[in-house]
């Protein structure tokens, strides 16, 4: 058979599946009765098969080609369910994944927590303002004045105006959010971007504690930071994780390929960073809204410890049951 | 491996070649770095267009609502702009940002399959590494011409790829058939006769001359040279096109 006679042959046949693919690329499933595409498109991909085997040249392949690559896409898309992924997400996938990585989160709390209590100590032992001032800079240092100068309230003063809550919530979204994101992008440089970010942050408190002591109150700074300090700090410690995940996936393939182990690194870094994601724009909410409002130190103090309380027992133990069934499950099917 | 009319040739151009669950193969054209950046240019004109519009909807709604509750809506444009432009518009149905439509782009997986959000995620929140150094994107440049697929290293994370949304057309000008058709008298391999199928399709676009030249290549085929030998060259084509 020739190609002209190929055409010709199932001309009415493509014309038909092409009619009914475009229709339901523009209107969706809804729109006409969609059972009989799937074996238009099978059809189409025998089609072109033929075509290439018996040689009928560039333009009919290209032409099938472009016509399965169409149905292709229609056919093979994901399916839906995204609050219940969400809730299985929040509940299950995300501590799991963190507690799968515990290495991870040694290692990355210790690149945060050791610059800064290493630099707030020797804050405490040599009050020297030219080093501080080194690290956080002349603006800095005057902010941080105007906030925590002293303990009378001066942030619920400073929140007064109309919206500056809702204006702060905003800042701390763009602002911290967007630090956890370049912290974990910065991963795939060999792990270098994500450690610098950890330990350049870790001096960066470290420092603002050591300043608030000298020179400030530090009641007000406390019972400002008490409330969102759980949520922010360990959702910037897992972001940490995600970024060290990817870089290791560059640095420690394994017995995969290159490609493959990225792959995979990508793939297992994804709930560390959408938890860290969410974890923050808590931490913005808690930060704008709640702990500049003016309440007795003691009620903001326990508030903080419940919530680093919730936190730890959340990413320790939610959803344990689950894998644990899931492990047993995996073992006596490999028994079987 | 890519082919052309079923025929293995290894890395002639940027086909990638995907097997399918029904069994048959379909071709990706991955795209290069040059039409990709075009398409960058293009979002990034978006994007600031899309700030100076809200720039001015701000001002207007900021003195209804206060400064505070307008700087801070500015904030949250920024925030999506910057982070979630590409992630929403490539996890969507088209999978493509405003700019990849504009140059014909999309990105898929590199199974040929649309992506799901974390992929898009991926894949965008490395642009801030694949970015470096600033201004440049040279790992990602380094990247994309480091591999067959061209993926930046936000690609290779979350195993994507850009490609063409509909192949361009391929410029073909065949050849009027030739008069007579004439067996080849030995057998040839499918490589081969892929070889002389396409120089009939291609050949209305080179002139004489160089037609004549390529036709001199199958001499030990056709046994003559010049005008005499392209002649036989196109008749045992037309004699392959006619083979049942």
């Amino acid at each position: 058979m020739q190609g002209k006679e190929f055409e010709e042959k199932n001309h009415a046949r493509w014309t038909e599946y092409e009619e009914a693919l475009a229709k339901l690329e523009k209107q969706g499933q809804q729109a006409q009765d969609v059972s009989r595409i799937p074996t238009m498109f099978r059809e189409v991909c025998t089609d072109l098969a033929l075509a290439r085997h018996r040689m009928y040249g560039v333009l009919m392949n290209e032409r099938l080609n472009g016509l399965v690559i169409r149905g292709h896409k229609q056919i093979h898309r994901r399916a839906g369910g995204t609050w219940d992924k969400l809730f299985r997400f929040v509940l299950i996938d995300f501590p799991v994944a963190v507690r799968a990585e515990w290495r991870l989160l040694i290692v990355c709390t210790l690149a945060f927590i050791l610059p800064l209590v290493g630099v707030a100590l020797a804050g405490f032992y040599w009050p020297d303002f030219s080093w501080i001032e080194a690290v956080l800079g002349a603006d800095m240092m005057g902010d941080l004045d105007m906030m925590y100068g002293s303990p009378d309230d001066q942030i619920s003063n400073l929140r007064d105006a109309y919206g500056s809550n809702f204006m702060m919530f905003c800042h701390y979204i763009w602002n911290n959010i967007g630090i956890d994101f370049r912290i974990y992008a910065g991963g795939i440089i060999a792990c270098l971007g994500t450690l610098f970010f950890l330990i350049y942050n870790g001096v960066f408190f470290g420092a603002v504690v050591a300043y608030i002591h000298v020179a400030c109150s530090t009641e007000a700074f406390y019972t400002f930071v008490a409330g969102h300090s759980s949520f922010e700090l360990i959702a910037m410690v897992i972001a940490g994780m995600a970024g060290m995940r990817i870089g290791l996936g560059l640095l420690n393939p394994g017995r995969k390929t290159l490609r493959r182990s990225l792959m995979d690194a990508g793939k297992r870094s994804l709930p560390l960073i959408f938890g860290a994601a969410i974890m923050t724009f808590i931490a913005a909410a808690i930060e704008g809204f709640w702990s500049a409002q003016a309440m007795p130190p003691m009620a903001k103090y326990s508030v903080g410890i419940a919530l680093w309380l919730v936190c730890i027992f959340y990413l320790g133990l939610a959803g344990k049951h689950i894998s644990v069934r899931s492990a047993k499950k995996e073992r006596s099917s490999i028994e079987a | 491996m890519a082919t052309i009319n079923g025929c293995p040739v290894d890395r002639i151009d940027t086909l990638q070649s995907i097997e399918l669950a029904e069994g048959v193969e379909i071709h990706l054209r991955a795209a290069g770095p040059y039409v990709r950046v075009l398409a960058y240019l293009i979002d990034f004109l978006i994007r600031i267009g899309v700030c100076v519009v809200a720039y001015f909807l701000i001002m207007l709604f900021s003195l209804i609502v206060g400064g505070n509750v307008a700087q801070g809506l500015s904030m949250l444009i920024m925030f999506v702009l910057v982070f979630f432009y590409y992630v929403v518009f490539e996890a969507g149905k088209r999978g493509a940002s405003p700019g990849k439509r504009v140059m014909g782009l999309r990105v898929v997986d590199t199974s040929g399959a649309p992506i799901t959000f974390g992929q898009s995620f991926i894949r965008n929140m490395l642009r801030f590494a694949d970015g470096m150094p600033i201004p440049t994107y040279g790992f990602g440049l380094l990247s994309t011409l480091m591999n067959r697929r061209f993926q930046r290293l936000g690609d290779l994370l979350a195993n994507t790829v850009v490609v063409y949304d509909r192949l361009p057309l391929m410029h073909l000008a065949s050849l009027p058939p030739a008069l007579e058709s004439s067996s080849p008298g030995v057998v040839l391999t499918r490589e081969e006769q892929a070889a002389l199928l396409a120089f009939r399709e291609r050949g209305g676009m080179w002139s004489e001359a160089r037609r004549i030249e390529l036709a001199d290549h199958a001499q030990e085929l056709t046994g003559r040279t010049g005008q005499a030998g392209m002649s036989r060259l196109l008749g045992i084509a037309q004699w392959l096109g006619e083979k049942h």
